[in-house]
C-alpha cells in the first residue's frame, strides 16, 4: 500500500484564524462531516486546510479540479505495463482507503458527472464503489472530505448539483478585515509594517472594482507577492504593477485606473 | 517706417523678378477704392507676408483681400489683412498660407456676412487647431445651414459646437476619451459609481469652468482652460479624488440660508480642506496628486480671492509658509479644531463663518459673480450647499448629471420599456408615445471626407413615436405569398451559423478522441468489450445570430413601383414583414427599426420591434403605421443601429439596411460627403465585429453602394417588386 508520509504536514502552516473557522472545522471533522469552503480566490482557504490537516494530523491529498477531469481521474485506472493491465487508485481512492482528508480544490471547474462519485462518500454509506475493478471500498474511519468553491465566478453554466451541494457544510471566507490582513502580509512576506499597511489599503481598492471591470479584487495572496518584491527591493509602484496590475487585467483603461489609486495609497 | 525704410524692405523681399508684378498688385489694391486703411495695410503687409511665405502668396493676398473688400466690406478687407500675418507667421510651408487663403475665399463666396466673425477669431482657432483644424471648424460652421444668425454664433466662437470643437482640440485629452478610465478610478478609490456627465456646452460659463455635484451624479467640464493636454487626466483624477471625498465625509449638506456668497465660499473652501485631509489618512497619496495644483504663492497683492487661493494651500501643504496674517489665522484656526475633532461639519462653518468677518474688516472686496474656486479640481461647492427649495440656481445645477443618467439609461434598447402586448391598437399607440416622445437620443460624430476629421457631436438621433395601423393590410398581402414565406422559413433554418463546438466520442469523425482510444485498448486487454466510438469532430452546432433590419422611409420610398400599384415602402414592409416571421419561429434575436432625416438636428431612428421585445400586433401595428417623409442620412443611423447591436451577445452580429436611394440630406449640398460619411460609419461597425450588409432598390445603385458598404456587401435590385422573392436567398448568403 502506498505509504502516505509525503503527504503529511510536519511544520504548522501560519493560519490566523478571523472568525470561529477552526472550531467548526474540528467540529465537522469529528463527524467526519463533509466541508464546503466559499471564498474568493488567494483568501486563505487552502492555507486554511493545511493548516487543519496538520492541527488533525491527518494526511491531506489535494486534487485541483479541471474541465476535462473525468471520474477515472479521482478514483483510479487501469494501466498497462509489461505485466499486463494494472489497477492504480486515484488520488481519491487513496485517501479513502488510508484515512486522509481529501481537498478538492475548485470544485465547480470539474464537469457534473465527475463530481457524483464522491456523492457516495459524502452521505452516510462513506463507501466508493470502483464499478471497473468490481470493488468496493469502504471508507477509512478518518476519511473526510473537502471541497472548496469560489462563488466570484460561478456562471450559470457551472454552478454544483443541488444533491451535490446539499451533502456539505460549509464555511464562508472572505479577505481579513485590515488590520489582520496587514499581519498577514507582515507575517508572510517580512514586509514592514507600514509597507503592509499600505499594500492592505491599495488591496482594498482594487476590491472595490469587483463587478466593475474587475471579477475579483487584489487577493491577500497578490498582496503577500507584492510585499515580497518590495522586500527584494523593489519600488513599491513597481511591485504592485509586476503583482497587482498587470496580472489582474488586460484593460488599459482599467489597469490606468488601477494604478492612480494605487499612486494615491502610496 | 519711413518711405525708403519701406523701400528697402520690399526691395528685400522681392526678388529683381517679382517686383513688378508686386507693384501691379498693390496699385490694383491703391486704386480700386477700398479705401486709404485697406491699401496702406496691404502695402506693408505684403513685403511681410513674402518673406515669410514668399512672393506668390504675398499676390495672391491681395486677390484675397480684393474678394473680400467685394463681397464683405472693407472692414472684413483689413481684419484679412492682420489675420494673413498671424497665419504667415504660423505656416510652416508656404502651401499652408495659400490654402488658408483659398478657404477664406470660399467663406468669402459661400457666406460674406460671417467673414468678418470669422477673421476676427480665426487667429484664435488657428493657434489652438492648426490649419488643418481650422479647415474643419470653417466648414462645419458653414454646413451649419443657410442661417447666417447660426453661423454667426458660430464663428463668433459663442455656439456650443464651436467651443466643443475647440475645447475637443486634444483627441486624447478629451473627456469622452478619458472617461472609460475615470470612471473605474473613482470606484476604486472610494467605492462608489455615481453617473459622471459632462457640462454641457449650453450651461453658463462659471459651471463649465469647474466640476460639480449633486443630484446623485456629477458633472466634470469638457476640459480646463489653459492646462496641457497631459495634465488633463490628473487634473481630472484629482477632481473625482476630491469629489469622492465630499461624498464619503461630507455627510449631510450645509443649510445655506443667510449666508452671505463670500461666507459660503470660505465655508466650502474650510470643507474641502477638511475632507481632503480625512481622505489623504486613508491614502496619502492624494497629498502629491492635489498638491502639484496649488500653485498659489505668498505674494502679490492680497487681495481676497488670491488670499483664499493661499489659505487653501496651507491647509492642504504643512511644507508651504504664508507670512499673511489671515492665512496663517486661518490655518491655526483649522488645526486646532481637526486636532479637537477633524469628523464635525460644524468646524467648517464655524471657522469659515470666522474667516469671513475678518475679510470684512480688512474691507477686502469679494465679487460673487465673477469668483471660481482655486485651484481647478476643486468643485464649484455648489453641491454641498441646502439652498432650500425655492433657488432657481440649484435644479439647474442638478439638471446636468440627472440628465446624464437618464439619457444613459436611455439610448439602451435593454432597459427599455416596450408597449404592452395587448392588441388593442390605440393603448398601444399611447404607451409608445410616452416612451419614444420626441427626444433626442444620442449624438454622433458625423465624418467630413474633405478634412479627413469627424465633426464631434454632429448628429442628433430623436426616436419618434412610430404611429400604429392595422396591420391587417399588411396580413393579406403575406396569405399570397405564404409559399415565400414557408421558403424562407426553410432557407433561415438551414443556414447554421454558430461557434466551433469540439464533439467527442463519436462513432465517425476528424481527429481520434485519446481517451476513448486508450479505453478502448485497455478494455481489450483486460477483455472486456470496446467501446467504438473513438472519433472527435468539430462541429457548429447552434445558430448564433442576431440581425438588426433598418428600413429607409425617407419621401422617396412613397413612390410607386413601376408598373404596380403598391409603394417601394409597401414592398419593404412586406419583405420585413416576411422575414420577422421567420425569424421568430426560429427563435433568433432580430430588431426592426427605419429611419428618415430631415437635417443633422432630426435624425429620425423609429424602433418598431427590440430584440428584447416580442414580433406581435403591436410591432407589426407599428410596421404597418411608417410612414415616408425626409431624407436619408446614413451615417448617424448605422452608428445608432451599431450601439443597439453591439450589446447583443451573439455570435454573428449583423445589419441589415434596406434602403431606396443615395444618402442625402436637406442640409448638405455635396453629395460625396454623406455617402463618405456613411462608409465611415460601416467601417466602424465592421471593427466591432458587425457585419453591415444592404440591399439597394436604385438602378443609379452603382455610383455609391459599394463605395460605402464594399462591392461584395451589398446587393442592388433593379426591380423592386422582386425583393420578397431575394431577400431570403439573400440572407442566407449574408448569414453564412
Amino acid at each position: 500500500m502506498t505509504n502516505l508520509d509525503a503527504y503529511r504536514i510536519a511544520k504548522e502552516p501560519f493560519y490566523r484564524s478571523v472568525g470561529g473557522e477552526v472550531g467548526l472545522f474540528e467540529a465537522a471533522y469529528r463527524s467526519r462531516m463533509p466541508v464546503m469552503l466559499k471564498g474568493p480566490t488567494g483568501c486563505g482557504k487552502t492555507r486554511f486546510v493545511e493548516h487543519m490537516a496538520w492541527r488533525l494530523g491527518r494526511p491531506l491529498i489535494t486534487v485541483s479540479c479541471h474541465e476535462d477531469m473525468t471520474a477515472s481521474d479521482l478514483v483510479g485506472r487501469y494501466l498497462l505495463d509489461a505485466e499486463g493491465t494494472v489497477w492504480h487508485d486515484g488520488p481519491l481512492t487513496l485517501a479513502v482507503r488510508q484515512g486522509a482528508i481529501c481537498y478538492l480544490d475548485e470544485i465547480v471547474e470539474a464537469r457534473q458527472d465527475t463530481t457524483v462519485v464522491i456523492h457516495s462518500l459524502t452521505d452516510d454509506r462513506r463507501i466508493l464503489p470502483l464499478e471497473k475493478k468490481n470493488e468496493v471500498v469502504k471508507a477509512h474511519p478518518d476519511f473526510q472530505v473537502v471541497i472548496s468553491y469560489n462563488p466570484g465566478y460561478q456562471s450559470v453554466l457551472k454552478d454544483l448539483k443541488e444533491s451535490t451541494k446539499q451533502r456539505f457544510a460549509a464555511i464562508p471566507f472572505d479577505y481579513p478585515e485590515a488590520a489582520g490582513e496587514a499581519e498577514i502580509v507582515m507575517r508572510e512576506a517580512g514586509a514592514d509594517k507600514r509597507t503592509a499597511e499600505t499594500l492592505v489599503r491599495i488591496g482594498a481598492r482594487s476590491r472595490n472594482l469587483k463587478g466593475r471591470g474587475l471579477d475579483e479584487g487584489a487577493s491577500t495572496r497578490m498582496l503577500v507577492n507584492a510585499a515580497l518584491l518590495v522586500a527584494a527591493g523593489v519600488p513599491i509602484m513597481e511591485a504592485c504593477q509586476v503583482a497587482l496590475v498587470i496580472p489582474i487585467t488586460d484593460d488599459d483603461d482599467l489597469r490606468d485606473a488601477l494604478t492612480g489609486a494605487i499612486a494615491a495609497c502610496v | 517706417m519711413t518711405t525708403s525704410e519701406s523701400r528697402k524692405e520690399t526691395v528685400r523681399a522681392f526678388p529683381a523678378e517679382w517686383q513688378g508684378r508686386w507693384s501691379v498688385a498693390h496699385a490694383r489694391i491703391d486704386q480700386a477704392g477700398y479705401g486709404d486703411l485697406v491699401a496702406s495695410a496691404y502695402r506693408s503687409a505684403g513685403p511681410i507676408v513674402a518673406t515669410r511665405s514668399g512672393p506668390a502668396e504675398a499676390i495672391r493676398l491681395g486677390e484675397s483681400v480684393s474678394l473680400a473688400a467685394i463681397r464683405a466690406g472693407r472692414r472684413a478687407a483689413c481684419l484679412l489683412i492682420d489675420a494673413a500675418l498671424h497665419a504667415a507667421e504660423a505656416a510652416r510651408h508656404p502651401s499652408e498660407l495659400g490654402s488658408w487663403l483659398e478657404l477664406i475665399d470660399d467663406i468669402a463666396r459661400r457666406a460674406p456676412k460671417v467673414l468678418s466673425a470669422f477673421l476676427q477669431n480665426g487667429s484664435q482657432v488657428l493657434d489652438i487647431l492648426g490649419f488643418a483644424g481650422l479647415a474643419v471648424f470653417a466648414r462645419m460652421g458653414l454646413d451649419l445651414g443657410r442661417d447666417d444668425a447660426r453661423r454667426l454664433a458660430f464663428f463668433a466662437l459663442q455656439s456650443p459646437e464651436a467651443r466643443q470643437l475647440l475645447e475637443r482640440q486634444h483627441p486624447s485629452a478629451s473627456l469622452p476619451e478619458l472617461l472609460p478610465g475615470l470612471k473605474p478610478y473613482l470606484r476604486a478609490l472610494w467605492g462608489i459609481s455615481p453617473p459622471i456627465a459632462e457640462t454641457p456646452g449650453d450651461a453658463p460659463e462659471a459651471m463649465r469652468r469647474r466640476a460639480g455635484f449633486g443630484g446623485g451624479g456629477i458633472r466634470l467640464p469638457p476640459s480646463y482652460a489653459g492646462v496641457p493636454a497631459s495634465d488633463q487626466k490628473q487634473l481630472h483624477r484629482a477632481t473625482l479624488a476630491h469629489i469622492g471625498a465630499h461624498h464619503c465625509f461630507t455627510r449631510k449638506k450645509l443649510p445655506a440660508k443667510g449666508l452671505k456668497p463670500l461666507q459660503l465660499a470660505l465655508v466650502s473652501l474650510i470643507e474641502d480642506a477638511r475632507v481632503e485631509r480625512l481622505a489623504m489618512r486613508e491614502m496619502p497619496g492624494l497629498f502629491a496628486l492635489w498638491r502639484g495644483f496649488h500653485v498659489a504663492r505668498p505674494e502679490g497683492v492680497p487681495v481676497a480671492i488670491t488670499l483664499m487661493a493661499r489659505l487653501a494651500r496651507a491647509l492642504l501643504d504643512p511644507s508651504y509658509e504664508d507670512p499673511h496674517g489671515w492665512v496663517s489665522k486661518g490655518r491655526a484656526l483649522f488645526e486646532e479644531a481637526a486636532a479637537a475633532d477633524i469628523g464635525s461639519q460644524q468646524l467648517s462653518r464655524h471657522i469659515g463663518g470666522l474667516l469671513g468677518n475678518d475679510i470684512g474688516q480688512m474691507r477686502l472686496q469679494f465679487d460673487a459673480r465673477s469668483y471660481v474656486v482655486q485651484p481647478a479640481y476643486r468643485d464649484d461647492g455648489m453641491g454641498l450647499w441646502d439652498f432650500g427649495d425655492d433657488n432657481p440656481e440649484v435644479p439647474y445645477e442638478m439638471q446636468a448629471p440627472a440628465e446624464g443618467a437618464r439619457l444613459e439609461q436611455r439610448d439602451g434598447d435593454d432597459g427599455r420599456t416596450e408597449p404592452d402586448p395587448i392588441p388593442d391598437v390605440s393603448s398601444g399607440r399611447a404607451a409608445m408615445v410616452e416612451a419614444g416622445e420626441d427626444v433626442a437620443i444620442a449624438r454622433y460624430p458625423e465624418f467630413d471626407y474633405v478634412t479627413g476629421r469627424e465633426r464631434p457631436d454632429w448628429c442628433t438621433v430623436h426616436e419618434p413615436a412610430v404611429p400604429m395601423a392595422s396591420p391587417a393590410a399588411l396580413h393579406r398581402a403575406i396569405e399570397q405569398r405564404a409559399d415565400l414565406a414557408n421558403r424562407l422559413t426553410a432557407i433561415i433554418r438551414s443556414s447554421k451559423v454558430s461557434r466551433q463546438q469540439r464533439v467527442r466520442r463519436q462513432a465517425e469523425g476528424e481527429f481520434l478522441d485519446m481517451d476513448a482510444a486508450i479505453e478502448a485498448v485497455i478494455a481489450r486487454r483486460s477483455g472486456q468489450m470496446p467501446e467504438d466510438r473513438l472519433y472527435g469532430r468539430y462541429e457548429r452546432r447552434h445558430r448564433d445570430l442576431a440581425v438588426l433590419v433598418l428600413i429607409d422611409a425617407s419621401a422617396s420610398t412613397g413612390e410607386r413601383v413601376s408598373g404596380r400599384s403598391e409603394t417601394v415602402l409597401e414592398t419593404e414592409r412586406l419583405s420585413v414583414a416576411m422575414l420577422a416571421k421567420a425569424m421568430t419561429e426560429l427563435g433568433d434575436p432580430f430588431a426592426l427599426a427605419a429611419f428618415s432625416s430631415n437635417t443633422r438636428d432630426n435624425i429620425g431612428y423609429q424602433r418598431i420591434k427590440d430584440f428584447a421585445g416580442h414580433y406581435d400586433t403591436a410591432a407589426e401595428g407599428r410596421l404597418a403605421g411608417l410612414q415616408s417623409h425626409n431624407s436619408t442620412r446614413l451615417g448617424a443611423v448605422i452608428r445608432h443601429a451599431g450601439k443597439d447591436l453591439k450589446r447583443q451577445l451573439s455570435y454573428r452580429r449583423l445589419l441589415l439596411i434596406i434602403t431606396d436611394g443615395e444618402p442625402h440630406d436637406i442640409d448638405v449640398d455635396d453629395r460625396r460627403y454623406l455617402v463618405e460619411d456613411a462608409r465611415t460609419a460601416v467601417h466602424g461597425l465592421r471593427n466591432d465585429g458587425i457585419d453591415v450588409f444592404s440591399i439597394v432598390l436604385d438602378s443609379d445603385a452603382e455610383s455609391y453602394a459599394p463605395r460605402i458598404f464594399r462591392r461584395r456587401n451589398c446587393v442592388q435590385l433593379k426591380s423592386i417588386e422582386t425583393l420578397p422573392e431575394k431577400l431570403p436567398g439573400l440572407l442566407l448568403r449574408l448569414a453564412m
